[in-house]
């Protein structure tokens, strides 16, 4: 066997020889008749009843945690993290440990189809060779300038593939997007490393070895940049040096699991945070008595605190614990940035880490630097977004190519891009589930899972050296669906001539190969003085990364000169709604456990409890009790919460630690398709955002206003946290 | 009886490290084939979660906060559960010194879990299903329980006897840290610690000799094997 | 009270019977855990063990090494049998066929335990345990048969032989339910 498909033909192999087991039940029926198939051959590195381990990279979030993934027999049972991998360092979190839910998920597409009528879900099964005449038919018979590619924001191969067959064909470079990548404010914290560093990528924060970390709506254990490896920080930051405890201060209207674990928590008005950091650069300033121009000069003091709601005293005691501090960190987090102002407040964030001089030291801000495959591609902002969906509005798009998101589902409602898909002639899908963007194409094309794919992840932040994170499957596939990356090659190839010359890879795998090839003989983690070793390597270590921990440092200088130009008066954030007709902010955060909803169907993170709420298999909203008392609402209360956009009905969960001006929905339920676990349950709070965006262009998620007002209707939401006895010994007052 | 129970294996978990993620109680999850019940069966109560986070509420708005603390099965040295189960399904484990659930022969009269204190005990009230492909995930080394059994957290004893095993295969003693359950092989804060207290240099028996340790209802006796360490202290000014 | 006494026998009786029934239906459960159905290849075990001297863990290789002993694949099967005719032996012309098409034998196991016991190989092979301990003298059998009831009591009688110390392991019931 040839070392190029050794290891197809081996998964090809397992899926040949399955063994079957015995069905397990709890007993052993006396009638059973259980039969054994021994391989036909016996695949390498697999002994009956013996587990083998492989190394792959989670795509459930776009963080790139390696993973090792325990598998019996060709099949996959139990995902772990993998020691050696610098961003999850042998620990998973909820969303990738249920990754196997989403492989073996009983509503996966089992192969390609069409859709006659679009948003029927009668879908006709077709051969692949069709479907692949669909896609080389799309490419070679429309205007290149017709033609956009919306990728995801997982496997960085596949963008890595896209841009050159757009660049070869002369087509725009794919728009990027993802929930999760909109609701980091990722875009905002990009501009703004461009404009204080020049930096076009994310800053990383050493919250590990910080004494004092000031987190500004960031909620790093949750879903923000990389919860696994902040998750991780947060522990060692706590006890991972001895004799030190960091000290950890949050920022957010709404308490986060983050805020719940942090030393001090103040519910600061949404939009106040540019204040909040300003009013503190200006103390830290004058503390360690370095002159401020600029952002920090001439700060009202008195006026941030009086908009914020935090204390003058404990604004002037935070800023003196920041001063004092060896090591300390600020963090710009979703929750502030997802403001009209998001970009000022950024910077004014940032700013506190550039007066204490933290940049590239151990407990600061640091910068990744560039891999050898290059930067990953960041994703598109809104602006970028609003233009496709003018172009499709005004039908200069022809062909839209969809993988890797849901943006039916995840772009705001508002955002027009449901209705714009209509004015597109041909919408080609590559979810390999049916969700609410798939329904709305005309030919679905599955990909695999993330644990059947090949690939490779360029971690973009949250690592503490260069790390490139690798794919490959696990298992062979368990339908009938083929890697996005084959199929456009496949198409590429049968169009020929020169798109086929300067797109000259046979396979994804090949085309992985050849990108790999820069990294023969270079020194990192291990060194390969060959292709096909530093594949080996590359496949059994799960990636390729840097020996040892290697950042480097923001430039100081020139950050100091952007903030001194920075005028000090910023503009208040805006919102959309008027105050007295919509009065409550309206917070929307990823949830924990589902993310940006694509985990909804997996059943076992509908039943892990929400950590703040103990919910499961639905979503809520968060009330503070005062507000529930003026409203006349209590638990498990449906509501209408309508907004200048849109309105949606939810449940109330009384919230002990939220704003009583503010209201919080989790994003992550209120499918309509995907799934029999996902669907028809709960809501999906981004139909009710309104489009404003900040100086960069991301999507200003926290800026809309709603109302609330109470239907009669009750949904018993369940949560564990009712469980007092075995029994449930409160259901009997519940359900009296 | 004795006065003192045995030591074997035990857990230290450090609520300071700890921040409620839930990632060890989907991990258990789906290492144990523990059935997931859908909606209404949770809001009943009859969720089979062998491990779950508590989350205290603290003060009032707008000084509050709130506590997470993991709670699976303590593995008592004296433990409440087995003195009443009739058909002996529930027994300690004088090898590993831990509390075993013998599913085949339990016979659902639920005295254990009435006898717990830590409501760490949960009742397969149906048979719960994994529509196919689904089942493909199940864990071989567990057996899936059906309708009318008792089950709970077992500190994940296939991998415990995984481990014993290879290590008697290949002639040597098994290694601090080589056994990790479910739990604390998935937490990302590394706030769960697993190992061998009977060994005063093991990394748990360290971590259990802190100051700040603490056990669960410590004052019934029950000589849980679960060790907390206090966390939160400058919270505490 | 005579009524009441001329009811009460038949009732007791009754009892007695469905008692009886049950108790038939659970000894003929427990003695059966697999149905014997027909190999699909009447694979001649005392050929290949005593005739040709084959060692039970040429085929059955992975008894030592883990949980499962296996079954041969059919690559290990063509190794010898690519060489040798089937002539008319409806053994090797099934096997014959099942190599052209590259389809794998559905074996019925013949000792089975259900799925609520854990049992290795492993450590008893490597404690020094032979085959024929647990299958019986396989090389007198054509096909393999199932050998006594192997059920606990019958594992238990062996494990209590230990020493003590090893005795307290191998008879927790974690030993083998888990």
């Amino acid at each position: 066997m040839s070392q190029q498909i050794s290891r197809r033909e081996f998964l090809k192999l397992l899926g040949a020889g399955a063994v079957t087991t015995a069905a397990l039940s709890g007993c052993a029926s006396a009638t059973r008749l259980v039969k054994r198939e021994p391989y036909t051959s016996m695949p390498e590195y697999t002994l009956p009843g013996t587990s083998t381990y492989y190394a792959t990279t989670c795509r459930e979030c776009p963080a790139g945690c390696g993973l090792v993934v325990r598998t019996v027999e060709g099949r996959a049972i139990k995902v772990e993290g993998n020691p050696a991998h610098p961003v999850s360092q042998g620990h998973t979190c909820a969303r990738g440990q249920a990754s196997v839910q989403t492989l073996y998920n009983p509503d996966r597409l089992q192969n390609a189809v069409r859709q006659a009528q679009r948003g029927s879900g009668k879908f006709d099964p077709m051969p692949w060779d069709e479907a692949i005449q669909v896609v080389q038919d799309a490419l070679a018979n429309n205007d290149p300038d017709s033609i956009a590619f919306l990728l995801g924001l997982e496997s960085d191969h596949l963008a890595d593939l896209v841009n050159e067959i757009t660049a070869a064909m002369g087509a725009r470079a794919p728009y990027r997007f993802g929930a999760l990548g909109m609701l980091d404010a990722r875009n905002t914290l990009v501009m703004a490393n461009v404009l204080l560093f020049g930096h076009p990528g994310l800053p990383v924060f050493d919250i590990a070895h910080a004494e004092v970390t000031f987190s500004f709506g960031a909620n790093f254990t949750e879903t923000w940049l990389s919860p696994v490896f902040y998750t991780g920080a947060y522990g060692n930051m706590r006890k991972g040096t001895p004799g030190q405890r960091g000290y950890l201060v949050q920022f957010e209207p709404r308490m986060s699991q983050t805020g719940a674990n942090a030393d001090e928590w103040y519910p600061i008005k949404p939009g106040t945070e540019a204040l909040v950091a300003q009013a503190l650069g200006a103390l830290v300033a004058e503390e360690i008595g370095i002159p401020t121009e600029g952002l920090f000069a001439d700060v009202d003091v008195a006026a941030a605190a009086r908009e914020s709601g935090v204390s003058e005293e404990d604004l002037h005691r935070l800023a003196m614990m920041f001063a004092q501090s060896q090591r300390r960190v600020a963090i710009p987090g979703a929750g502030a940035l997802g403001h009209t102002n998001g970009l000022d407040a950024a910077k004014a964030i940032m700013g506190l880490n550039i007066l204490v001089e933290n940049l590239g030291k151990s407990g600061g801000v640091s910068l990744m630097p560039e891999s050898a495959l290059g930067n990953t591609q960041m994703p598109s902002t809104l602006n970028d977004l609003t233009s496709l969906v003018e172009k499709m509005n005004s039908g200069k798009i022809k062909v839209l190519f969809i993988h890797g998101c849901n943006p039916v589902f995840e772009l705001p409602a508002a955002s027009g891009f449901a209705d714009a898909l209509q004015n597109v002639p041909l919408v080609v899908a590559f979810s390999s589930f049916p969700d609410e963007t798939a329904l709305q194409a005309d030919f679905i094309l599955p990909d695999h899972t993330g644990l059947e794919a090949w690939g490779y992840q360029k971690v973009s932040t949250a690592s503490d050296r260069i790390t490139l994170s690798s794919l490959q499957p696990v298992v062979v596939p368990v339908q009938d669906t083929r890697a996005t990356a084959d199929v456009l090659l496949a198409a590429v190839q049968a169009i020929g001539g020169d798109l086929a010359k300067q797109v000259p890879y046979e396979n994804e795998v090949a085309f992985i190969k050849a990108k790999l090839e820069v990294l023969v003989g270079e020194d990192g983690y291990y060194a390969a003085s060959d292709a096909n070793t530093l594949w080996a390597r590359w496949l059994q270590v799960g990636g390729w990364w840097d020996s040892d921990a290697l950042l480097i440092a923001p430039d100081l200088t020139h950050a100091v000169e952007v903030l001194q130009k920075q005028p000090s008066a910023l503009p208040a954030a805006a919102f959309s709604g008027d105050e007295a007709e919509y009065p409550l902010h309206l917070l929307v955060y990823p949830s924990p456990n589902l993310g940006d909803g694509r985990g909804a169907n997996n059943p076992w993170l509908q039943e892990t409890p929400d950590p703040m709420t103990t919910v499961m298999w639905n979503s809520w909203i968060e009330i503070s009790p005062d507000l529930a008392l003026e409203l006349g609402v209590c638990d498990d209360d449906i509501v209408r919460v309508t907004s200048p956009a849109g309105s949606v009905e939810a449940v109330v969960y009384v919230y002990p630690a939220i704003r009583p001006d503010t209201v919080a929905i989790p994003v992550g339920q209120g499918h309509t398709a995907l799934g029999r676990y996902a669907r028809n349950r709960g809501c999906n709070p981004l139909q009710l955002l309104d489009i404003q965006k900040d100086a960069s262009g991301n999507l200003a998620f926290a800026a809309t206003r709603v109302k609330i007002e109470p239907t009669g209707r009750k949904h018993q939401l369940a949560r564990m946290e009712d469980r007092v006895g075995v029994y449930g010994d409160r259901y009997g007052e519940l359900y009296r | 009886m004795s006065e003192t129970a045995q030591e074997k294996w035990g857990m230290v978990i450090d609520l300071d490290r700890c921040n409620g993620c839930q990632a060890c109680v989907t991990a258990c999850s789906l290492e144990n084939n523990v059935g997931f019940v859908g909606e209404e069966s949770a809001a009943y109560g009859r969720g089979m979660h062998w491990i779950r986070i508590q989350r205290y509420w603290e003060g009032e708005y707008p000084n509050i906060t709130a506590r997470f603390r993991p709670v699976m099965c303590q593995q008592c040295g004296h433990a409440p559960c087995e003195p009443v189960c009739p058909v002996f399904a529930t027994y300690h484990s004088e090898a590993e010194q831990i509390n075993v659930q013998v599913y085949n022969r339990c016979i659902g009269t639920r005295y254990c879990a009435n006898n717990c204190p830590y409501v760490a005990r949960t009742f397969n009230w149906f048979d719960w299903e994994w529509p196919e492909p689904l089942n493909e995930q199940l864990n071989p080394d567990v057996t899936v329980r059906r309708r009318g059994i008792m089950e709970k957290c077992t500190f994940c004893i296939q991998r415990i006897r995984k481990g014993e095993e290879d290590a008697e295969a290949e002639g040597r003693e098994v290694a601090d840290g080589e056994i990790q359950p479910a739990c604390a092989q998935a937490c990302p804060a590394d706030a769960i610690v697993f190992g061998n207290l009977a060994d005063p240099e093991s990394r748990v028996s360290r971590l259990a000799r802190s100051a700040r340790a603490e056990k669960l209802l410590e004052e019934l006796g029950t000589e849980t094997k679960v060790i907390y360490l206090k966390g939160g202290s400058s919270r505490d000014r | 009270m005579p009524l009441k006494t001329r009811l009460r026998l038949p009732a007791l009786v009754l009892i007695a019977l469905f008692v009886v029934v049950v108790a038939a239906a659970a000894v003929l459960g427990s003695k059966s855990a697999q149905a014997q159905a027909e190999q699909p290849i009447a694979f001649n075990h005392s050929v290949h063990v005593e005739e040709l001297g084959v060692p039970c863990l040429y085929c059955h290789s992975n008894a030592q090494r883990g949980q499962s002993a296996g079954l041969p694949t059919l690559e290990k099967c063509q190794g010898c049998h690519s060489q040798i005719d089937p002539g008319d032996s409806q053994a090797l012309q099934d096997l014959a066929r099942y190599a052209e098409e590259n389809k794998p034998i559905q074996w019925v196991p013949v000792a089975l335990q259900p799925d609520f016991v854990y049992f290795s190989h492993r450590p008893h092979v490597n404690a020094g345990l032979n085959c024929e301990s647990c299958h019986g003298d396989v090389g007198q059998m054509t096909v393999a048969e199932p050998q006594g009831d192997m059920n606990m009591g019958w594992c238990l009688s062996c494990h209590k032989k230990l020493a003590p110390e090893r005795f307290v392991k191998l008879s927790d019931c974690a030993t083998c339910h888990k």
